[in-house]
């Protein structure tokens, strides 16, 4: 009862003519950014951020959920009509979502993964009430030796589900714990690594770090060629899946937002994995497998319900635990700590309006993105004919913008241009952004929570070890290190004997 | 790739003991836990193990398809990535003195005229356009306080 109270709150709030409007726009320029090519959801997030400064903090959230879910959908529209996924949720999508542009079905293939998105996120919101309003409470439990925990658990996650190599991630990761101390500490207030610069005892903020790493470096990558693309045109008559495709995907649309779901709430696995998995499933139980690559819609319908379900999960540890389980919710983490807020669980007890509001927007995204989808794919699709060095200028003045605006300083311009270089490399190297800002944002907390447990306990290690719910976490930390390093044996043997043979 | 990743090691590596090295200027421990020199150094000694574990990984596993690949594309592109971040440094310094409207005006004409290879007077035009555009939706609608510069703008 409490729950559907608090949600009807929360649909007062985001009904109001200023927060529908926030939302229309965030959906607009979420999907518009979200289309470039290579610019995935944490690099859309982190480009419009300075679109919601100056907004109150449920406002800026709600765009800020537009903007992710619109670049969700964005991603999707590259996927299938250029071959070029934005980021790695939507590869699968050009599995079968290219193949039906080729064959002329490329608005149907648009139609149907917006229909499903829209399914998926209806769904998966559902999901995010009822997992995380109870998670919410349970993590009232946590003292500092849990959340030192948790958080151990959460990066070590990330870092060996995401990315190419584990090494890399892990350096990633490192180089993000080592950000995050610049400032002054946590135990004794002493500056590290400030060298003189006052600016650096507030720490290195975080908004500056991501629009260089994700906006600027992204933004270098695409504008190292004069790049073109060829696109499938879409005409609006041929948008509409018939009566016979929508049947066709209906249980692959509700399985993928299922699998969607369930993997989004793991930290790191999120919306790339549960795409493939729906992919894998889809494939499986098909009658007729040898479809699948050829242009099948279950092909599509599945992986776009599933990757876009999935941000629904992604928001579950935010929410719930302050724990971001994604680049882009770690950027939202990032925005919301901006405002003034705390996400985990004192969250739902301290501003449950903001945080109704956010669900409630959720269901109101969804509804604008399929409103605003179906009709507008043909001109989104145009978006794509439109040369990209008329593209590039705004978005690196956006991010200029935005940099400048966090201090109204020249300071920040310079530390977004450094990272912007450091992001550029990191690209071109396989080197994976997510694991370093997320390491940047969980750093100090992780710091903070370890002194505090160990101050807490005098100074006993154990302490980590014997509270129950802490030795938990830990266990399935050290049977994930465990898991990683026996497939990484495996794999040298294999790889071993394929040389030998 | 494998060069790539024998020079990232090497970095990674002067990046530990630059770790290691400062976080001997503060203490370890502190009364019950950690001091503020205990992260520091834990990271360095990580990162150490981290880098040796590449650089040993170039020499050992057997080169791919990827390690063939360049991972820097070429002068002309490099070039243009460069160009950018020049412009954009230029634009940091002159922020206070030109103010916001005028340096970004000069920054997309000049990506536009330099990069794009764009007449100068459609290159101009593109940069009032836009410097107009980003300075009404921030500057006069979200209201943040742009510099003002010495011609007044």
């Amino acid at each position: 009862m409490d729950i559907f109270a608090n949600l009807i709150q929360g649909f007062h709030t985001i009904l109001t003519p200023y927060n529908l409007w926030m939302a229309t726009v965030g959906c607009f320029f979420g999907t518009i950014i979200g289309i470039l090519p290579g610019l995935g959801a944490s690099a859309t997030i982190a480009i419009l951020l300075p679109l919601t400064f100056g907004m109150n903090a449920t406002s800026a959230m709600i765009m800020m959920t537009a903007i992710y879910y619109g670049s969700k959908y964005g991603g999707s529209t590259t996927s299938i009509l250029v071959n070029v996924p934005g980021e790695g949720a939507s590869v699968v999508t050009t599995f079968d979502g290219y193949a039906m542009a080729r064959q002329g079905r490329g608005g149907v293939a648009l139609g149907i993964s917006a229909i499903g998105s829209f399914a998926a996120g209806i769904i998966g919101t559902f999901g995010l009430i009822f997992v995380c309003v109870p998670l919410a409470y349970f993590s009232l439990k946590f003292g500092p030796a849990e959340y030192f925990s948790l958080i151990v658990m959460g990066m070590l996650t990330i870092i060996f589900v995401g990315g190419k190599s584990v090494v890399k991630s892990l350096i990633s990761a490192v180089i993000g714990l080592s950000l995050g101390m610049v400032g002054a500490d946590a135990v004794q207030g002493a500056p590290r690594f400030v060298y003189g610069i006052p600016q650096l005892i507030d720490g290195i903020d975080f908004v500056t770090v991501v629009m260089g790493l994700f906006g600027i470096g992204e933004v270098l990558v695409s504008a190292e060629e004069h790049m073109k693309t060829k696109t499938v045109n879409v005409k609006f008559k041929d948008l509409w899946p018939t009566v016979r495709d929508v049947l066709d995907s209906k249980w692959a649309i509700l399985r993928g937002s299922v699998i969607g779901f369930l993997v989004g709430v793991l930290p790191g696995a999120g919306a790339t994995i549960s795409s493939f998995i729906s992919y894998g499933i889809e494939k499986g139980v098909a009658k007729d497998p040898s479809r699948f690559g050829q242009g099948a819609i279950e092909g599509v319908a599945g992986p776009e319900a599933a990757n876009n379900s999935a941000c629904s999960g992604a928001m579950v540890p935010l929410l719930a635990l302050g724990i971001p389980g994604s680049g882009a919710t770690a950027v939202m983490l990032g925005a919301l700590m901006l405002y003034g807020l705390r996400p985990g669980p004192m969250l739902f007890t301290t501003n449950p309006d903001f945080v109704w509001a956010l669900i409630a927007s959720m269901f109101v995204g969804n509804i604008i993105l399929v409103i605003m989808n179906l009709p507008m794919v043909p001109l989104f699709a145009m978006s794509l004919r439109f040369p990209y060095h008329y593209l590039y200028p705004p978005i690196l003045m956006i991010c200029i913008v935005g940099a400048f605006s966090v201090n109204n300083s020249v300071y920040d311009i310079w530390v977004m241009w450094i990272f912007g270089i450091f992001g550029y490399f990191m690209k071109k190297y396989d080197i994976p952004a997510a694991p370093l800002v997320i390491a940047l944002v969980l750093g100090p907390m992780l710091e903070y929570n370890l002194y505090r447990a160990l101050a807490l306990s005098l100074g006993d290690i154990s302490t980590f070890f014997t509270r129950p719910i802490s030795a938990t976490l830990m266990a399935i930390t050290g049977l994930m290190i465990i898991a990683m390093f026996f497939k990484a044996v495996r794999s040298k043997r294999s790889m071993l004997e394929e040389e030998e043979n | 790739m494998k060069k790539g990743d024998r020079v990232l090691a090497i970095i990674c590596m002067g990046l530990s003991i630059w770790l290691i090295l400062e976080s001997l200027q503060f203490d370890y421990l502190s009364e019950f836990g950690p001091g503020p020199g205990f992260e520091p150094f834990w990271l360095g000694i990580i990162l150490g193990i981290l880098s040796v574990v590449l650089l040993v990984n170039t020499f050992v596993r057997q080169a791919g398809e990827e390690d063939h690949k360049p991972r820097l594309p070429g002068m002309a592109a490099l070039g243009r990535v460069g160009l950018i971040m020049l412009l954009m440094a230029g634009l940091a310094f002159g922020f206070n003195t030109l103010g916001f409207i005028v340096t970004m005006f000069l920054f997309v004409t000049l990506i536009m005229f330099t990069l794009e290879h764009f007449s100068i007077l459609k290159s101009m035009l593109y940069g009032i356009v836009l410097s107009g555009s980003v300075y009404l939706i921030f500057g006069y609608w979200m209201e943040i306080n742009f510099p003002i510069g010495f011609l007044g703008i």
